[in-house]
């Protein structure tokens, strides 16, 4: 039994599923291989190029970034008393600093110049007295040895900068090892002139920067050294990071922070990405001009095709959806082989610079590129939003083409 | 037997502005249709069939007059409404068969469906359903144009019984075919006046076909006028006749003219 017009014209059904618009969608694309080959290989080649660059653009920032600010956390405070002859970083102001909110942690550090004998060898070195807190408040990346405990006062850990300095490569054959420091103590409030003591290697950490010593802070509170040289402090977030600071800065301490460093670092790298991406775009434009091309042919050959559909009951919507739909197909398939070439391609200039800086000695392995995932969504999302603008005219005309003239063309 | 009126054309009347000519295919056209009936729209080409098929298939609003399905002005539907009256009450047969070419045969015959909202796998089971009425079955993974010219138009009518409408409307469906092939096609049409119920609408200029009608519209020069099948059969009869008196005036002709010095 039939139902009613009336009723049928309200019923549920008026709609084609997306998912049969999509297999359509899809036959069509498989119907002509070689023309959606071509033109996703464009897309493969604009978006492929612009992810390729970008993500050698962001690589490079974030390689620069790990240089410069080594293995400071973000959410990490300096604080210093600068200059200042009245205000110092004394028990009183650590403690007001500890007090305020949004601390998470804190160390105390000095920090003086000495120098460094080890089995006759001399150099200047810098000498930082620190203590367990400061270790985990700085990854320390350590080649050998251990750390410094809490027991720890004549022992003392040092950079490979500092083994270098004095002619010993290996870092294994530090450990153990005496050293002699000479820390004169000039322009500090103390009773010694100086320290002078022999401490034994326990550990070498992986950094180049010049030659640095660590030592147990209690030896420099021992020689009567009243204030700190620095004072690292460890906000709950890295939103809490500029209220801290303000806060601190407001005790009449110099606050710095890797922030600083990072957001002029990322200035510089923005600048350079836009001309990466401004190059990218020259393969994007060929990518979208294909695009449109087949779009529009395709239009013109299922004109008659379109007007059946619609003859047959599709809504002329039905029929701007589909080829929304191919558009979306088509930028989908090469995004995502765009992005996987260019990340392999990376990943391949990525090895190839490896070994070759490898062979010149640079023992560290580095990334030239960075695939951040916001980076790939992003890539889809853009080429979604290109084929959304390239298949606007192709769709609009899809969807008013009028059955009676459409089939009635040879 | 008193049968439902299904379909009620009244003051129908289309109207082209052609390089400032006015063209006037058809001019207050009037005709009923019964429920479940052969009907038969005939009428030499140019006559204004063509205009009437599209009217009649929901796809061009006329000028003045109204057509009334079940008692419901098509073109008072919303665009939406309409398009869905297409899909889910009107199969048409096509005289050349229009394919969507990516797709395959069952694909093509499912299409009407998928406008109802039919998932893949329900069209094609009813797709499969309406090919086995036209004994094309075998032929459903295939792709319809390479196929035949009666193969295709048998699919062609599978196409637009898929959804089970309640009206086929067949425009000339066997131009193309052979007279073997025509005949299947008729006899098809036929059977779905019988055993599905439906209401045939058949458009063709070929009088060959009067005989298998319950109702004739003629159209001439944009008129309409209803027949009943005895005066089409007399009318066919005449036409005979006029063909014989031609034929042997043609003959005739020849004739004379070969006894010419």
């Amino acid at each position: 039994m039939q139902p009613d017009l009336k009723t049928t014209a309200h019923q549920r059904y008026t709609k084609i599923p997306s998912a049969v618009l999509l297999h359509v969608a899809w036959r069509n694309l498989i119907n002509k291989k070689l023309r959606a080959f071509l033109t996703i290989m464009g897309i493969i080649i604009g978006i492929g190029s612009i992810f390729f660059l970008l993500s050698f653009g962001l690589g490079l920032r974030d390689l620069v970034t790990r240089e410069v600010i080594g293995n400071q956390s973000i959410q990490s405070i300096e604080i210093e008393s600068g200059n200042s002859k009245i205000i110092k970083l004394d028990q009183a102001g650590v403690n007001k600093v500890k007090g305020l909110a949004h601390v998470k942690r804190s160390s105390l550090t000095y920090t003086f110049p000495g120098s460094l004998k080890i089995k006759g060898s001399e150099t200047d070195t810098i000498v930082y007295g620190i203590d367990p807190d400061y270790q985990g408040l700085t990854s320390l990346r350590l080649l050998e040895g251990r750390l410094l405990n809490d027991g720890d006062v004549k022992q003392a850990f040092m950079n490979q900068g500092a083994l270098n300095s004095v002619g010993i490569t290996d870092p294994k054959k530090a450990i153990g090892q005496e050293i002699q420091l000479a820390i004169p103590l000039q322009n500090v409030e103390t009773s010694k002139k100086q320290i002078v003591d022999t401490y034994k290697v326990v550990g070498v950490i992986d950094s180049t920067s010049g030659s640095e010593i660590f030592i147990p802070r209690f030896n420099f509170e021992a020689a009567g050294v009243l204030n700190y040289s620095q004072m690292k402090v460890l906000a709950d977030s890295g939103a809490d990071v500029g209220t801290l600071r303000k806060q601190i800065e407001s005790l009449g301490y110099q606050t710095s922070s890797p922030v600083d460093t990072i957001d002029q670092i990322n200035q510089i790298f923005r600048f350079f990405n836009i001309i990466l991406a401004g190059f990218g775009i020259i393969g994007m434009i060929v990518a979208v001009l294909g695009m449109f091309n087949t779009l529009t042919v395709a239009l013109l050959e299922r004109t008659k095709e379109i007007g059946l559909m619609v003859a047959l009951g599709a809504r002329n919507r039905d029929m701007r959806r589909l080829f929304i739909l191919e558009a979306m197909l088509l930028s989908l398939i090469g995004a995502a082989f765009g992005v996987l070439l260019a990340f392999l391609g990376g990943l391949l200039i990525n090895v190839l610079m490896n070994s070759l800086a490898h062979n010149r000695g640079v023992t560290e392995h580095f990334m030239l590129f960075a695939t951040p995932f916001w980076l790939i969504l992003a890539m889809f999302g853009f080429m979604m939003v290109v084929g959304l603008v390239v298949v606007y005219f192709p769709a609009r005309r899809a969807g008013k083409i009028n059955p009676i003239e459409a089939l009635r063309r040879e | 037997m008193n049968k439902k009126v299904m379909i009620q054309v009244s003051g129908l009347s289309q109207e082209f502005e052609t390089d400032g000519e006015t063209i006037r295919p058809l001019q207050q056209a009037n005709f009923s249709i019964l429920e479940n009936t052969f009907n038969i729209i005939y009428g030499p080409s140019g006559s204004g069939k063509s205009t009437m098929l599209n009217i009649l298939s929901g796809l061009q609003a006329p000028t003045a007059g109204t057509v009334m399905f079940e008692g419901q002005n098509i073109y008072k539907m919303s665009r939406d409404a309409l398009a869905h009256f297409r899909a889910h009450r009107l199969g048409v047969v096509y005289q050349t068969s229009y394919w969507v070419h990516s797709l395959n045969v069952l694909e093509n015959v499912a299409m009407p469906l998928y406008f109802l909202g039919y998932s893949r796998r329900k069209a094609a089971k009813l797709a499969m359903l309406a090919l086995q009425r036209v004994g094309m079955e075998r032929y459903a993974k295939k792709s319809p144009i390479f196929l035949s010219g009666g193969e295709q138009q048998r699919i062609g009518l599978a196409r637009a019984l898929a959804t089970s409408p309640l009206y086929v409307i067949a425009d000339e469906p066997t131009g193309n075919l052979d007279t073997e092939n025509g005949d299947k096609v008729m006899n098809l049409l036929l059977n779905c006046q019988t055993e599905f119920r439906c209401t045939i609408i058949l458009v063709t200029h070929n009088m060959e076909y009067v005989p298998l009608a319950d109702h004739l519209i003629h159209i001439q020069d944009g008129l309409t006028e209803e027949l009943q099948q005895a005066t089409a059969l007399q009318a066919t009869e005449e036409i005979i006749r006029d063909l014989r008196q031609r034929v042997a005036a043609l003959a005739r002709m020849k004739a004379k003219d070969a006894t010419r010095p």
